[in-house]
């Protein structure tokens, strides 16, 4: 009933209605916005148009899920979104890359830019290597891998996240470490 | 085999990155930021100008060129029959100099 009320002013566009929205889910949207686009100023500005996103359509939500999983889902699609935005940039440069190995990671994309504070030093390298593999991988198997390792969901979560079943999410999880080291694998191989 | 070992030793540390990646806490100034942009100077707008609506201000709008209208048209008659009398004058046409203190 207390959510209903808060929906019901987030709704009526109440602005501290969504004052409140921000302090409450300011840190955890952030934290899937960064987790699959590793760089603070982007996930800030990304953050920023999920409660934007909020703002223009909460009139739709029809109650359907909770509250804060229509919110990470929003998070989550904005994140995708703006990747596609960024490799559609460096298109020219990635169908120069189709002509290497199929299993060869595009070093010339995005994530070669990786500007995240909670990864150190010595990580770095690594965590740009990982971030270009996770990014190779088809969209569902990418979801879930980077909302459950990086983002810290658990499966029920992003089994509301993703409307898909736990067992789903279980064997996209599967299919996706399968991958990672199959791409890790040749790019490691190809790397001396 | 030797090479394999460590290519696989790779692998795992690389998957290992993900648990050493520490949370980030979100700017101080997101907040307001983001009221910023959902709510942009609403308030004072309000205050300022809500009394100046659309109607009033075509309504002003009128007022303004039709004052500006009625000035000029005022101003050129007023001019011009000045200049007439400053003519007639000049030239002896007027009616209180044609009276002739001879006749």
């Amino acid at each position: 009933m207390e959510e209903q009320d808060f929906i019901n002013d987030l709704k009526a566009g109440k602005q501290f209605a969504y004052a409140k929205l921000i302090d409450l889910f300011q840190q955890k949207v952030f934290a899937t916005c960064i987790s699959f686009v590793p760089n603070k100023e982007d996930a800030e500005d990304i953050a920023q148009d999920v409660f934007l996103e909020v703002f223009k359509s909460i009139h739709k939500f029809k109650g359907n899920s909770k509250l804060s999983t229509w919110i990470y889902r929003i998070a989550t699609n904005k994140s995708l979104e703006f990747i596609r935005k960024k490799s559609t940039k460096k298109r020219f440069a990635f169908l120069q890359s189709l002509t290497g190995n199929d299993f060869e990671i595009d070093k010339t994309n995005y994530f070669t830019e990786i500007n995240h504070p909670g990864i150190v030093l010595e990580q770095k390298e690594t965590s740009e290597t990982l971030f270009l593999a996770i990014n190779q991988l088809p969209e569902a198997q990418r979801i879930v891998f980077t909302l459950n390792k990086i983002d810290d969901k658990s499966y029920k979560e992003i089994s509301e996240i993703t409307n898909k079943s736990i067992s789903s999410i279980e064997s996209l999880l599967f299919r996706a470490k399968k991958n990672l080291q199959i791409t890790l694998e040749h790019f490691y191989k190809n790397e001396k | 085999m030797k090479a394999n070992n460590n290519i696989q030793q790779k692998i795992e540390n690389t998957f290992k990155a993900t648990e050493a990646i520490k949370q980030v806490p979100v700017s101080p100034f997101f907040k307001d930021k983001t009221m910023q942009h959902l709510f942009p100077q609403k308030e004072e707008e309000k205050v300022v100008w809500s009394w100046f609506s659309p109607k009033l201000q075509l309504a002003t709008l009128v007022c303004l060129v039709l004052l500006n209208i009625l000035a000029f048209t005022k101003w050129k008659e007023t001019k011009y029959d000045e200049n007439v009398n400053l003519f007639a004058e000049t030239y002896g046409l007027t009616t209180s100099s044609s009276t002739s203190l001879l006749n």
